[in-house]
């Protein structure tokens, strides 16, 4: 192997060289990272993150953005836990709403979240409203349609606990025993990314996404419905944020209306270093995957080491930053 | 066609936002009206002879300042007629409030600073227009206070919430002896951090630990890191903290109760809380969830900040000045330091008194 192949091979590989070698040293540091439950740790705390920032790769790769996914993620956190507690619970949200079957709010707080991506790609598409303001708007609306939500009688802004078993149970409960278990949030997140894997690359609406996201005039002269698509994916990733926030709920057996702030930086950044172009028409399920997982490893494993949380941020920030700069390289030695 | 969508689209947005604040609470209605009055309907009779005091909070969405302001409006019931405002998290968007007060000529005020340094500029304000104000929650700066006679201060010692979260841990200590896992006589631990360099952060920690040395014992700290207050922060960090250490860990200390409710989930899927396998998780605020677990057995205690009585002293002490009188032990019911300070004490909520947080 000659030079510019092994160079080739470092820049389009950048992203599991990297995950790899974060593994290494903290595994050097502390060899009894390396072991089973870490691997479950890691895996359970990107479940959620990974469902979030594939809705957020749809946007991303139609060279849109979205800003509302972590307050989406929160508002359906609180709709799915305020319907979701124990009878005899002494602060229930609704004092008198009888056992609803399990499926119901699930199914309310992921359509919440459809609405609100909808609502998105209605603004982005008719409104012809730049996606960054169009999100940065619905943003703000829906923290503030979730705090009234959340104060209302006689709630009144406390945080919603004593969550039903079967709810927390999803967040929590696992297939087999012991150390080989397998959560059920990590199936959710497997069978998600599968889902989303075969729409992007075996459906119509994935192809018009990368058209889209590629060449926005080109897509429309080739007779592509442009704002159809749009409204479409908007609703798909609105709905991925609303299972998003059932499973934050479920997992931390509980919910406020500050639940998901700030996750789509997040998602956007570990997109950013999956591979995922901000400027459209680039990304892979597989390389999304990849992202949230080093940024779940940096934060669990850097607190596993022990080491300062002021120090973690730096090295986020200096990833995301590196990821980008050798994308940018990959892309501009292909041209 | 494009416009008529655009147009009916931004009305229909206009219509759902005019509506939602047609049903929002009734004390920001008020502060947009000159008839401060008709916050309180119910006792409409007798608001003519009430003081008006105006309260600014330093923001809505807080979950123990809710709390305090749920306390002041129903003690102010019969006391006086009270005007509460949300100041955004906005030190600007407060002083403008306190504008609005002194415009709206009302005898008193009742502030929660958004920023503590900020209380000289109110007080000055308020000086000027000779409307005492009682601060809240957030302490004014000594020198601040001095700077007038009626300026009150009404909170909790920050410091104590930490020195009683840590004594719960000794109590459960002291009584079990199989707490010490590994017989060193040593208590190894790990601290879940709020957010860094916020004060009531640094006092906790500082002073839970402060408080088992006090008592005698020994401590080793395994672990202590940021989970920035977040219940989903905390039960992450501690799993982290459960994959190196394991059952090293003796305690586990939350400088609030939503990171300690998420250690306890972390806790949960290690296998704890099932059979003999116990964990003391202690944290600060006794909120409802809180209760919950302590009602559970999973959660060792808490500290109740103790918001019914911050919302009833402040709101007594500010109609008192507001009417001209001064505040004493027996008008206010609570004990009065250096002529200007209230301080309300923070409670130890265990399983046994769990209904005192109720």
């Amino acid at each position: 192997m000659n030079v510019k192949k092994a160079q080739s091979f470092v820049t389009q590989n950048a992203i599991y060289i990297v995950l790899v070698l974060l593994i290494m040293s903290i595994a050097i540091y502390e060899p009894a990272f390396m072991s089973v439950n870490t691997l479950r740790d890691i895996m359970i705390q990107s479940s959620t993150r990974i469902i979030i920032a594939l809705g957020v790769a749809f946007i991303l790769i139609t060279a849109g953005t979205d800003l509302s996914a972590g307050r989406v993620v929160g508002f359906t956190a609180v709709i799915s836990a305020s319907m979701l507690q124990i009878p005899d619970y002494s602060r229930r949200f609704f004092p008198d709403l009888p056992q609803v079957w399990l499926i119901l709010p699930i199914v309310l707080a992921i359509l919440a979240g459809l609405i609100c991506g909808l609502i998105n790609g209605i603004i982005v598409s008719k409104l012809n409203v730049p996606p960054f303001i169009a999100t940065l708007g619905t943003m703000v609306i829906v923290y503030g349609v979730n705090s009234l939500y959340f104060d209302m009688d006689p709630n009144q802004s406390q945080p919603i606990g004593g969550l039903r078993p079967d709810f927390t149970n999803i967040g929590s409960g696992f297939i087999g025993s012991g150390q080989y278990s397998i959560p059920y949030i990590v199936i959710i997140a497997l069978v998600v990314a599968a889902i989303v894997w075969v729409v992007f690359n075996k459906t119509k609406l994935g192809k018009n996404m990368y058209a889209i996201g590629g060449n926005i005039q080109a897509a429309k002269v080739s007779g592509i419905d442009v704002s159809k698509n749009l409204i479409y994916i908007y609703a798909i990733a609105g709905s991925l944020y609303g299972l998003a926030g059932v499973l934050e709920a479920a997992r931390t057996g509980g919910a406020t209306n500050n639940y998901g702030n700030m996750y789509e930086l997040d998602a956007i950044a570990a997109c950013v270093v999956g591979g995922v172009s901000t400027t459209g028409g680039i990304g892979t399920v597989p390389g999304v995957l990849v992202g949230v997982i080093i940024f779940t490893l940096i934060n669990y494993g850097l607190t596993f080491i022990g080491i300062s949380p002021y120090y973690q941020l730096i090295i986020k920030g200096l990833i995301i930053i590196a990821a980008v700069a050798f994308d940018m390289r990959k892309y501009s030695s292909k041209k | 066609m494009k416009k008529i969508t655009s147009v009916l689209l931004a009305s229909a947005m206009l219509g759902a936002a005019l509506a939602g604040c047609g049903g929002n609470n009734k004390a920001e209605d008020t502060a947009n009206t000159d008839s401060g009055a008709a916050t309180n309907t119910a006792n409409s009779g007798k608001t003519a002879d009430m003081p008006k005091v105006g309260v600014a909070i330093y923001k809505f969405d807080d979950t123990f300042m809710t709390g305090v302001r749920n306390s002041i409006d129903s003690a102010a019931k019969d006391i006086a007629t009270v005007d509460i405002v949300d100041s955004q998290n906005s030190q600007p968007t407060q002083n403008d409030k306190v504008d609005l007060f002194i415009t709206k000529k009302y005898n008193g005020m009742l502030i929660n600073p958004v920023d503590r340094t900020a209380a000289g500029v109110i007080i000055e304000k308020a000086k000027t227009a000779n409307i005492p104000v009682v601060f809240l929650n957030r302490e004014p700066l000594p020198e601040d206070m001095k700077k007038w006679d009626k300026v009150y201060y009404v909170g909790a010692k920050a410091e104590e919430s930490g020195t009683m979260s840590g004594q719960l841990i000794v109590d459960y200590w002291k009584a079990h002896p199989e707490a010490d896992k590994n017989g060193d006589g040593v208590l190894q631990y790990v601290m879940l951090k709020g957010e860094p360099g916020h004060q009531d952060a640094e006092l906790r920690t500082t002073y839970s630990i402060q408080a088992i040395e006090d008592a005698g014992i020994k401590v080793e700290k395994l672990a202590e890191d940021t989970a920035m207050w977040d219940r989903v922060k905390g039960q992450e960090k501690m799993a982290a903290f459960l994959g190196s250490h394991g059952d090293k860990i003796e305690a586990v200390l939350g400088n609030n109760d939503d990171m300690a409710l998420g250690a306890i989930e972390a806790l949960k899927a290690a296998g704890y809380f099932t059979g003999d396998k116990y964990m003391p998780v202690v944290g600060v605020d006794a909120t409802a969830p809180a209760v919950q677990a302590l009602q559970d057995g999973t959660m060792l205690g808490t500290v109740l900040n103790d918001a019914n009585n911050q919302g009833k002293a402040a709101i007594t002490v500010a109609t008192l000045l507001a009417k001209g009188e001064t505040p004493t032990k027996d008008n206010v019911g609570f004990d009065i330091t250096d002529n200007q300070y209230v301080w309300i004490s923070y409670k130890k909520i265990t399983k046994d008194n769990v209904a005192d947080a109720q």
